[in-house]
């Protein structure tokens, strides 16, 4: 139940704001600069939660903007302001492509009607960009038409509170097809010397439908997969799989809105009416201790006053078969090291001087190979902090695997079945796997 | 978009003149122009520019003669609102044209008008509008949006004439109940019902009867996400289970719902879940497992989302003996990149969750994080690992103390300060186990500089004072500059010298005891501390003459060293505050933790409704595995499909459903058991094949 909502610039200074609700008075959001300088003066911890004076401010932080609730009901749930804010975000994204101060003041209108039919008294409506799309551009604004091509121009409108509420009716293409798309993140925590601290792999399932119709999507994954509760795990992986616990925990699914949950429930099938375009269909999480797929032998090696000494053996731990692509590892050096000096068989490694850190790219990584690299960096003869405030910063490593599953799911079929359309229709499916935001490993 | 920038502050004569020029020019480029000169009004009006706005009235009404686009429409209707909650007199002349909006035949149109007539503060305006949604709500419109909309202005009206509100809640219950209506109708006419209950005190809270909830949630799978949000978010207080297995079969209805991507829906089935086993007569383990692995999934939400999971995480953890989540600690592992509302989240998290299994895990973890850059993160992890010695046995205590002195080592100024204070407070728990390290840690006197350390060191030392050969060395060392010392370690100062020579009466004590009292009366300011010091000053006079076998003294040990309470964290809340939070989870309450009637006031405290299978006593519910239930009270029924199933059935389901199916339709009308039949048949394949 959010009275208002206000897109603020980096101070806190309002934008754009539409209200909902009459029962805050209009001057509340000037309060919300002086409050967030206030913290930041005080302490850098600024939790997304204000208040002030009776009035909660929820915000959240989107490139250059905050986006700002306003509501003096302590009974408002906020995740839904937080979820509802979110989205918003990604509204926008799908109008606007990029959301930051300047597209907000450009695209100042749009903004304006698309608030007026995201909510209604601080209640959350309709939130699904192809939705919005056809009932928008009825008001004919040229936006719209600028952001993104329209492809079925012809498209009647119909209620928005169909019980698919997230597809339109009659939509239309020549060439039935749906993407799908595995994508499987990596994060790992790990020591120095390769002990892992913690490893999980983040899966999502993306579809992009261009599907004619009401089409029904049954889509069956490989029982080696999740649902059988075992994994299967590459070659060399062989060793560890004995190992490793069976069970997966079918819990951590969560799925798109447009899932028939229930029956998934029942039945362990995934069954929907996808929406129009691009979404995520499900994403996962498996916490089963994985072997680092990029391992890192890490030696840094401090000669206080003079010299910083960095070694570090990475080998790709994956099929032969396989290759990991752009691999990148981030090393952190000491803001004050210069005149840096490497050695390294493959790659190119360059000094980041801005984020104080080299930079080890590798295109091209096969399995099983291992490459190594050394870098020497001086340092100022008058160190000013003492040794235990040294950089606490991790190393990071990033990379893509394409084909390829940690996990071993695979998409054993999807059934597109429009039953009065009865069209042929193609499922194209792609496998990835890439370094999540949190692949790193710990120095001490 | 045209020659002028739309965002800038403009006059009323600029715009005006913007308007103006266009009428002579030609029809097309006129119009976007016209439309843009109307955006710098909205933008304008955004801007706090309301005084220059108001002139441009006249101009706004003429455009809303000839004009029907609808976008021209909606700003105008914009700058009512606007001008009408500034200026509510101005905007009579307005009216006309809103009416005029509202009985058009379009349905924006009139959503729009309407929107405008509640929102504008002035009384033609809303005896306006309570005509219309008199009128709508008793001869309903087919206009499904409309109706919704209509239906959740009621909330706003409510604020202008509650008792004309209150006559339509009738009406609004059979809407919800109901099965014929839409379902978001349905929603939206609880929901409203629910706010207005919520929004005033003295009316009785809402009570929605077992099969109008079941038919509700029976709704579930055709909702999307902010109406199951909405309704999962009414029912908890407002629906009282009178049988136990009605509480099963809402879990089992929700359960699915654990599983869906937006965090409202996962939240308030969480909540609703949580509010049900109020009333159950025992806790399936995989309902815990579920619960957990839920709350797992949606720790990579962006921050903010992520921030009020973890708080409502510590309330679950709090609720009961044998919390109803179990993790693994390390999902609450701090990561260098995460905020720090989150990281101070994360560590009372861990704190939380700490064990005498997982321990080790933790301390390795905030052994880390007391090394790191941050400052305030530091601090806080090693308070953790003090808290933890104190929280948990005496196993632990040696290795948080061990952890805590080998910290101590690194010297580092801050964090000296704050192992030295945490300490005291592992020493106060356990006063004998740790004497051997007392003079290691006696050693960093020299580095205690803020006044909880110091006075911690001065304690320590005190308490200690019979293994510590150089104790008067070293407590001189921090009395020397007594008169520059904050209020607090002046008082510990007093205090310990007074110790000193109630334990161990000879001239030396003597002297440097009165020294610092006649310190205290004379050179000190603060009367509170001084009277301390007057009082020891008599305390002493009467207990007489130095000597240990004099009563006086051992009086004067009972009174200024008698033997202190064992300390104990209490991190548990107050049931009754408890049971409030639960009740709002994932609103701002518990985000803050405190109870709502507590820090403000005005708001209604949830309360758990009162019903026959009230569990009275949490603790004696007890977490059982599936196998023990299963038959439980029966067991000759092996397996066979009991309305009671548990929550571990879930890799059987089908059954379940159709239990409930055949439940709800016997409530409704009349039940279709022809329709059972096949289902069972595909239960049986299902079981066997999932797929």
């Amino acid at each position: 139940m959010a009275s208002a909502i206000y897109f603020c610039d980096i101070k806190g200074r309002p934008l754009l704001s539409r209200k909902y609700r009459d029962d805050i008075p209009l001057t509340a959001i000037d309060k919300f600069a002086s409050l967030l300088a206030d913290l930041e003066e005080e302490s850098s911890v600024i939790p997304p939660c204000l208040t002030y004076n009776n009035t909660q401010y929820l915000f959240i932080q989107h490139s250059d903007i905050y986006l700002v609730a306003i509501t003096n009901l302590l009974r408002t749930n906020i995740a839904e302001v937080f979820a509802f804010l979110y989205k918003i975000i990604d509204v926008l994204g799908d109008y606007l492509k990029t959301v930051e101060e300047e597209s907000i003041r450009d695209n100042y209108v749009i903004i304006y009607e698309l608030l007026d039919e995201l909510m209604d008294y601080g209640i959350p409506q309709i939130t699904e960009t192809k939705m919005l799309k056809q009932y928008i551009t009825q008001k004919s604004f040229k936006l719209v038409k600028a952001a993104k091509k329209k492809q079925n121009a012809a498209r009647p409108p119909s209620a928005l509170t169909d019980s698919v509420s997230w597809r339109s009716e009659g939509i239309k293409y020549k060439k039935n097809e749906a993407f799908l798309d595995i994508v499987e993140s990596i994060n790992m925590l790990m020591t120095q010397k390769g002990q892992i601290l913690r490893s999980e792999i983040l899966g999502v399932v993306k579809i992009k439908s261009r599907l004619s119709g009401m089409p029904d999507l049954k889509l069956g994954i490989n029982d080696k997969g999740i649902f059988s509760k075992q994994l299967t795990e590459d070659d060399t992986n062989n060793n560890a799989t004995s190992k490793k616990q069976n069970k997966i925990e079918l819990e951590d699914l969560k799925f798109h809105q447009c899932v028939r949950l229930s029956k998934f429930e029942t039945e362990k099938i995934i069954t929907f009416i996808p929406p129009d375009g691009d979404f995520e269909l499900m994403n996962y999480r498996l916490s089963t201790s994985i072997k680092p797929l990029i391992w890192c032998d890490m030696n840094v090696q401090v000669h206080s006053n003079s010299r910083i000494e960095i070694h570090c053996r990475a080998k790709a731990q994956i099929k032969k078969k396989s290759t990991a692509t752009n691999v990148e590892i981030l090393i952190p050096v000491p803001e004050d090291a210069d005149t840096p000096n490497f050695k390294y068989s493959h790659g190119s490694i360059k000094w980041v001087p801005e984020k104080s850190a080299i930079l080890w790219k590798i295109r091209s990584f096969p399995g099983g190979k291992e490459y190594s690299m050394a870098a020497e960096l001086c340092l100022p003869s008058t160190s000013s902090k003492s040794e235990e405030v040294q950089n606490k910063k991790p190393v990071q490593v990033k990379f893509q695997i394409p084909y390829f599953t940690t996990s071993g799911i695979q998409v054993r079929y999807l059934k597109i079945n429009e039953p009065k359309l009865q069209y042929k229709s193609y499922p194209w499916v792609r496998y990835i796997t890439q370094s999540g935001d949190d692949y790193t490993i710990r120095l001490i | 978009m045209s020659d002028q920038r739309v965002f800038a502050r403009y006059r009323a004569n600029e715009i005006r003149l913007d308007l103006q020029n266009v009428d002579i020019k030609k029809f097309k480029s006129g119009t976007t122009k016209k439309k843009n000169a109307l955006r710098k009004i909205i933008v304008n009006l955004t801007l706090g520019n309301y005084n220059e706005m108001i002139d441009l009235l006249p101009e706004i009404l003429k455009f809303w003669q000839i004009e029907d686009d609808l976008e021209v429409r909606r700003i105008c209707h914009e700058y009512t609102r606007s001008v009408g909650s500034m200026k509510p007199k101005l905007t009579d002349e307005i009216l006309p044209f809103v009416l005029k909006d509202l009985r058009s035949k379009n349905e924006n149109l009139q959503i729009m008008a309407l929107r405008t007539l509640i929102f504008v503060p002035s009384p033609p305006f809303t005896s306006e509008a309570f005509k219309f949604l008199m009128s709508l709500i008793n001869h309903r419109s087919d206009s499904i949006e409309l109706t919704r909309t209509a239906i959740y202005s009621l909330v706003q009206m409510d604020d202008f004439d509650h008792a004309r509100i209150s006559g339509l809640l009738e009406i609004l219950l059979d809407i919800v109940s109901q099965s014929s209506e839409e379902p978001t109708i349905q929603i939206a006419a609880l929901n409203t019902i629910y706010a207005i209950h919520e929004k005033h005190q003295d009316m009785k809270p809402l009570g929605i009867s077992i099969d109008t909830c079941f038919n509700l949630l029976s709704l579930l799978p055709n909702l999307n996400e902010w109406d199951k949000g909405l309704l999962l978010e009414a029912l908890p207080a407002s629906v009282v289970p009178q049988t136990h297995d009605d509480v099963f079969d809402m879990i089992d209805i929700v359960l699915p719902q654990l599983q869906h991507v937006n965090m409202l829906v996962v939240l308030n089935t969480l909540k609703f879940i949580v509010y049900l086993l109020n009333y159950v007569d025992r806790i399936n383990e995989t309902l815990v497992k579920r619960l957990s692995s839920s709350i797992v999934a949606l720790l990579n939400k962006p921050p903010e989302l992520e921030f009020l999971l973890l708080r409502n995480v510590i309330l679950l953890l709090l609720s009961r003996q044998t919390p109803l989540l179990e993790f693994d600690v390390s999902y609450f592992f701090v990561e260098y990149y995460d905020p720090i509302y989150i990281k101070d989240t994360k560590l009372e998290c861990l704190y939380l969750l700490a064990n005498s299994e997982n321990l080790p895990q933790i301390l390795d973890e905030l052994e880390q994080y007391a090394t790191d850059i941050d400052i305030q993160m530091s601090r806080k992890a090693i308070r953790a690992i003090g808290n933890l010695a104190v929280k948990l046995d005496d196993n632990a205590a040696t290795e948080c103390v061990h952890i805590l002195l080998h910290l101590l080592e690194f010297g580092v100024d801050y964090v000296v300060q704050e192992i030295i204070s945490v300490l005291r407070n592992i020493l106060r728990k356990y006063p004998n186990k740790f004497k051997s390290n007392i003079r290691e840690i006696v050693e960093y006197t020299d580095s205690v500089q803020e006044p909880e350390s110091k006075n911690a060191m001065l304690w320590i030392i005190t308490q200690y004072s019979d293994i510590l050969p150089n104790y008067m060395s070293i407590f001189q060392n921090l009395t020397s500059s007594l008169l520059e010392e904050p209020l607090e370690v002046q008082f510990s100062i007093l205090n310990s010298s007074v110790k000193f020579f109630a334990r161990s009466p000879s001239a030396e004590t003597k002297n440097q005891c009165m020294g610092i009292i006649q310190l205290c009366i004379n050179e000190i300011d603060n009367p509170d501390l001084r009277n301390r010091a007057l009082m020891y000053d008599r305390l002493i006079a009467v207990s007489g003459n130095i000597g240990v076998t004099n009563p006086g003294i051992s009086i004067l040990q009972t009174i200024v060293d008698g033997k202190l309470p064992v300390i104990e964290l209490n991190s548990k809340l107050d049931p009754m505050v408890l049971e409030e939070l639960e009740l709002n989870m994932s609103s701002i309450t518990s985000v803050y933790l405190k109870p709502t009637s507590q820090i403000f006031r005005g708001n209604r405290t949830k309360l758990l409704p009162q019903s026959p299978i009230l569990v009275t006593d949490r603790e004696a519910l007890k977490i059982t595995n599936y196998k023990g239930l299963k038959n439980k009270g029966d067991s000759s029924t092996k397996g066979m499909p009991k309305r009671t199933a548990t929550m571990s059935d879930y890799d059987k389901p089908a059954e379940k459903v159709n239990q409930l199916k055949g439940k709800r339709k016997s409530t409704l009308n009349g039940p279709s058991k022809l329709a059972r039949k096949p289902s069972m048949l595909m239960r049986r394949l299902s079981m066997k094949n999932p797929f």
